[in-house]
């Protein structure tokens, strides 16, 4: 679903992405894991030209570099996208929030009107279902907790009725037993929607948790591609060069009983 | 040692003394200069306090009779208020995008806009007055035009001003589901200026009927007509009436407005 071939992107002087390859299939949930400053953020940014990308191909869904801003709007609407700080409309309404993943799709003036089509309003709700946020529907979403709101940032993603979903660090700001359901709800959407999933994480044990598969990214290069099993000591040294190798054992030991917990529970 | 310590701007040394003495000598000077050119005197000040002791008995009591003649320019002066707002609501609205550093298509558009409002706003609603009263005659038309231009460029700074200060991130999602230029405006950006819009609205029309009870003085309608006539024919006690009035309409803007922008600014 997701096809990136070589892709490069500077800022300047400053090589962000340096020949990046990556490819997520449709219903899989796949985790950019790294440190800051690795290229996670510009990577997804590239994919739906939030940020211009350099050299290389990219293709989503079948559609490549779109030529114009009507195609370059066609391309983004198949795309969802959630951010580290949900990015909602704080004075508007839940419902209203989660409908503006439709409004691409929706006649312009009558939404302007704040008059919705039944069928996107429709799509909206069982969006927020999915998040269990449905009786939250009416409220404003700056009432709503942390947690709530990247919930209903994911709604509106799911409201674009996406191939795709980018998510930059969804769970950063969040605490680890509702990071673990935001993340959920993304590793559910994947699976149950069939829905290709990209997220950037930069905590190992989420990565291990949640992944079908993870791409380790370190200073614009991908270091490893492969399943949370793959994941071992040597690799995290390579994905987190800055550790030593004891750090690394201790995160390593500790993030897969983490895993296995999750497993067992 | 000292027991306090003066840690007023940063670090002291010779070379910053210096600058600072300079720059109060020279503050001092402008000063006396101007209080020269303007004839600034205490004692001129001390000389004429009896006679303004007895311009102020002169008018008082102010004259009741007179109220009732005031009824019906004072509320020409609040429809003046009224009706330049709106009009300079109208004008600010399609500009204020442009004049926006975050939203304007190009830094040309920007500082073009930018500099026309500040253009409008830096010329006085009286000087406005005197020209429209030339271009469409004596009368409250006049003054409404005048506070409609000033205003205009007034509210279209704010406006502008506003959906500069906005949050980029409720902005930057929409235009990742794909949405059209215009549906970020409507659902991105408008949702996060309005409630300021309506408070800069709110304080502007407390602005204009201030204004507006001045507009008279050059005949552009309104109480000022009144309050300028009574005092050139020495009727003093009518003038406070004028002066009363204008007070108790100034205030109670001021708290009708002030109650209005809590209310909408409230979180």
């Amino acid at each position: 679903m997701i096809e990136v071939r070589g892709l490069t992107k500077a800022y300047g002087e400053i090589e962000a992405l340096r020949g990046v390859d990556l490819s997520v299939a449709v219903g899989e949930m796949c985790v950019v894991l790294g440190p800051s400053g690795a290229g996670k953020s510009t990577l997804l940014r590239c994919i739906n030209r939030l940020t211009e990308p350099g050299a290389g191909e990219i293709v989503v869904g079948g559609r490549r570099a779109p030529r114009g801003r009507q195609e370059l709007r066609e391309l983004r609407r198949h795309i969802g996208m959630i951010f580290q700080d949900h990015n909602l409309v704080p004075r508007l309404s839940v419902l209203k929030n989660v409908l503006t993943g439709r409004i691409a799709s929706m006649p312009q003036l009558a939404a302007a009107l704040q008059l919705f089509p039944r069928v996107d309003v429709e799509i909206a709700l069982r969006a927020l279902e999915r998040v269990a946020l449905a009786d939250r529907a009416a409220d404003r979403a700056d009432r709503l907790s942390g947690g709530q709101q990247q919930r209903v940032g994911i709604a509106r993603a799911l409201a674009q009725q996406p191939q795709v979903i980018l998510a930059d660090e969804p769970v950063a700001s969040l605490d680890p037993k509702t990071a673990r359901v935001v993340l959920d709800d993304l590793r559910r959407a994947a699976h149950e929607l069939g829905i290709a999933v990209l997220c950037n994480l930069h905590q190992v044990e989420y990565a291990l948790e949640f992944a079908d598969r993870i791409v380790g990214i370190c200073a614009g290069h991908v270091v490893f591609e492969g399943t949370p099993a793959q994941i071992d000591d040597s690799t995290l040294l390579r994905i987190y060069p800055d550790l030593t190798g004891g750090d690394a054992v201790a995160l390593s030991t500790g993030a897969h009983e983490a895993f296995m917990d999750g497993i067992l529970s | 040692m000292s027991r306090f310590r003066l840690l007023a701007g940063g670090q002291w040394n010779t070379r910053r003394r210096f600058h600072w003495f300079v720059g109060l000598v020279a503050t001092v000077g402008v000063l006396v200069w101007s209080a020269r050119a303007i004839e600034l005197s205490p004692a001129e000040l001390l000389r004429g306090l009896p006679w303004i002791f007895d311009f102020l008995s002169r008018m008082l009591p102010p004259n009741p009779a007179f109220f009732e003649r005031l009824v019906k320019p004072a509320l020409e002066t609040i429809q003046i208020a009224l009706w330049g707002t709106l009009f300079s609501v109208v004008m600010a609205l399609p500009v204020c995008f442009l004049a926006a550093r975050n939203l304007s298509p190009s830094p040309v558009v920007f500082q073009l806009t930018r500099q026309t409002l500040n253009g409008l706003r830096g010329i006085n609603e009286i000087i406005f007055a005197l020209i429209f009263v030339t271009a469409v005659g004596l009368g409250p038309f006049a003054g409404v035009l005048a506070l409609s231009i000033h205003g205009a460029g007034m509210l279209g700074k704010f406006f502008a001003e506003a959906i500069e200060e906005i949050d980029a991130g409720p902005v930057e999602a929409l235009r990742a589901t794909g949405a059209s230029p215009a549906m970020v405006v409507v659902f991105g950006v408008l949702p996060q200026v309005i409630p300021s819009w309506i408070a800069y609205t709110l304080y502007r029309f407390e602005t204009n009927l201030r204004a507006g009870t001045i507009l008279g003085i050059v005949g552009a309608g309104g109480i000022g007509f009144e309050l300028y006539t009574s005092l050139k024919l020495f009727q003093y006690q009518d003038t406070a009436s004028c002066v009363l009035v204008i007070l108790v309409m100034v205030m109670g803007a001021d708290y009708l407005s002030s109650k209005l922008r809590a209310q909408i600014l409230a979180p």
